[in-house]
């Protein structure tokens, strides 16, 4: 509603509305706009409501963009990660020494799996196996200082070590050509017995077992069969046994 | 504000190949554009690919910029804008599919902000205060119409002057004043009326 005391009408006092709120208007301007706000129950709510709201708004505060959003933008646009390529351009590669380059490509690399719990682990386990393995073996670290490491000791070690292990493998081919020798005697000696059967031999051998099972199947076909009441006796259990088959008829 | 020389000098170049140049300008202008379209779309991912179009449309018809009719920014803001329009035109009828009160501030008996805005009363981080505030806000800022909403995110948010959002939204800056003041009051009622249930 319109204020007749003042000079301020409703549509003009939306046109200054922003001027207002934008600190723009004063003087004797915003006081007939304040005076006319005071009094007007349409245009008093609306600056109080515009006001909030600028408030409101003003107490926003920018959004970040999302870091790919450049480089999104490159690559639709020009079609090349520009960004990359020209911060690659920009930086000078620095000269790599050849024991910074074994160090990065080598080192490190075997240093970081190192570090790793599961390698400590595992590394741990097998020096104690190893301690363990060489104590069962009788090896103590004192008889280690006493091997002589030059190059005719050495040679001599391989040959002594190697004579004693080709006479190794002819003690043991002796002994078994003995052993084998006396085996035949005592099998020459004893009386033949009578072999097992054929089942009990393949009872165990499961190799055999898909054909015997087909043997199994198929010599029925074979086989006599037998009646569970046999009047005639064992003394006429060769005679045939014919199988009469009863067909029903439908009427 | 943008050194109009400086700016010429950077589309000249770019028209010319400078792929320096094209870089420069996105990323000066990226985070007002990406800002522009979040509060106009409201998610970030629609805001990502508007972005990405308003620069793939730049990009196209950069040589068609003349420095004369107008500062760099403005032409920016326009194709940034139109391009909302578009979106806009394109989702309608998925947001009218998507929720019949979508249009809470066009109906006095639509159902208010308050009631879609989860009730969270004094949590005792301000930051996370303050960060729901922003959200409530930037919601708010979505159910006003396509018109004012535009008005108010240049004014107050992209601080542009009357006579540059009049020559980006093309009519008259009576027009533009009378949207923003209709854009503040009725993100003021919302919001009031929001905050007097939730207080």
């Amino acid at each position: 509603m319109p204020d007749h005391t003042s000079n301020v009408q409703c549509n003009e006092f939306d046109l200054l509305l922003s001027d207002a709120l934008d600190g723009v208007l004063s003087g004797p301007g915003l006081d007939r706009f304040q005076a006319h706000a005071r009094t007007c129950k349409t245009c008093g709510p609306l600056l109080a409501e515009a006001e909030a709201g600028r408030t409101w708004l003003k107490g926003l505060t920018e959004v970040e963009p999302p870091a790919s959003l450049v480089n999104n933008i490159l690559a639709s646009t020009t079609g090349v990660d520009t960004q990359r390529l020209r911060t690659m351009a920009r930086v000078p590669q620095p000269r790599v020494s050849w024991w910074e380059h074994v160090q990065a490509s080598f080192l490190e690399p075997t240093w970081a799996i190192v570090r790793q719990p599961r390698f400590a682990m595992s590394f741990g386990m097998a020096f104690f196996a190893l301690s363990v393995g060489l104590t069962v073996a009788g090896v103590k670290p004192a008889d280690l200082q006493q091997v002589s490491l030059r190059p005719s000791a050495i040679r001599r070690t391989y040959y002594n070590t190697q004579a004693r292990v080709v006479r190794y493998v002819d003690n043991v081919r002796a002994v078994y050509e003995v052993q084998a020798a006396l085996r035949g005697i005592k099998r020459n000696m004893t009386p033949a017995e009578p072999g097992p059967a054929k089942q009990k031999e393949h009872k165990n051998d499961t190799t055999q077992q898909p054909e015997q099972k087909q043997d199994r199947n198929y010599s029925q076909a074979g086989e006599k069969l037998i009646l569970a009441s046999d009047p005639l006796g064992p003394s006429n259990r060769d005679l045939p046994v014919v199988s009469v088959t009863t067909y029903r008829r439908f009427v | 504000m943008e050194d109009v020389q400086v700016v010429a000098m950077l589309v000249r170049r770019c028209i010319a190949g400078d792929a320096a140049a094209w870089e420069e300008i996105v990323q000066t202008y990226n985070r007002r554009i990406y800002n522009i379209c979040y509060r106009f779309a409201g998610t970030s991912d629609d805001a990502q690919d508007l972005t990405q179009e308003v620069f793939i449309k730049m990009y196209r018809t950069l040589s068609s910029y003349d420095a004369s009719k107008g500062a760099f920014v403005t032409w920016v803001t326009t194709i940034t804008r139109n391009l909302l329009v578009d979106h806009f035109r394109k989702t309608k009828q998925d947001r009218m599919t998507d929720s019949m009160d979508s249009t809470a501030s066009d109906h006095e008996d639509a159902q208010p902000l308050s009631e879609q805005i989860p009730d969270q009363s004094a949590p005792p981080d301000a930051r996370v205060r303050q960060r729901e505030v922003s959200e409530t806000v930037h919601q708010a800022l979505g159910k006003l119409s396509p018109e004012l909403r535009e008005s108010v995110i240049l004014r107050d948010l992209q601080d542009m002057d009357y006579k540059e959002i009049a020559a980006v939204l093309r009519v008259p800056e009576g027009t533009v004043k009378s949207r923003i003041n209709r854009g503040r009051a009725e993100l003021g009622r919302l919001l009031q009326r929001t905050y007097r249930q939730v207080m």
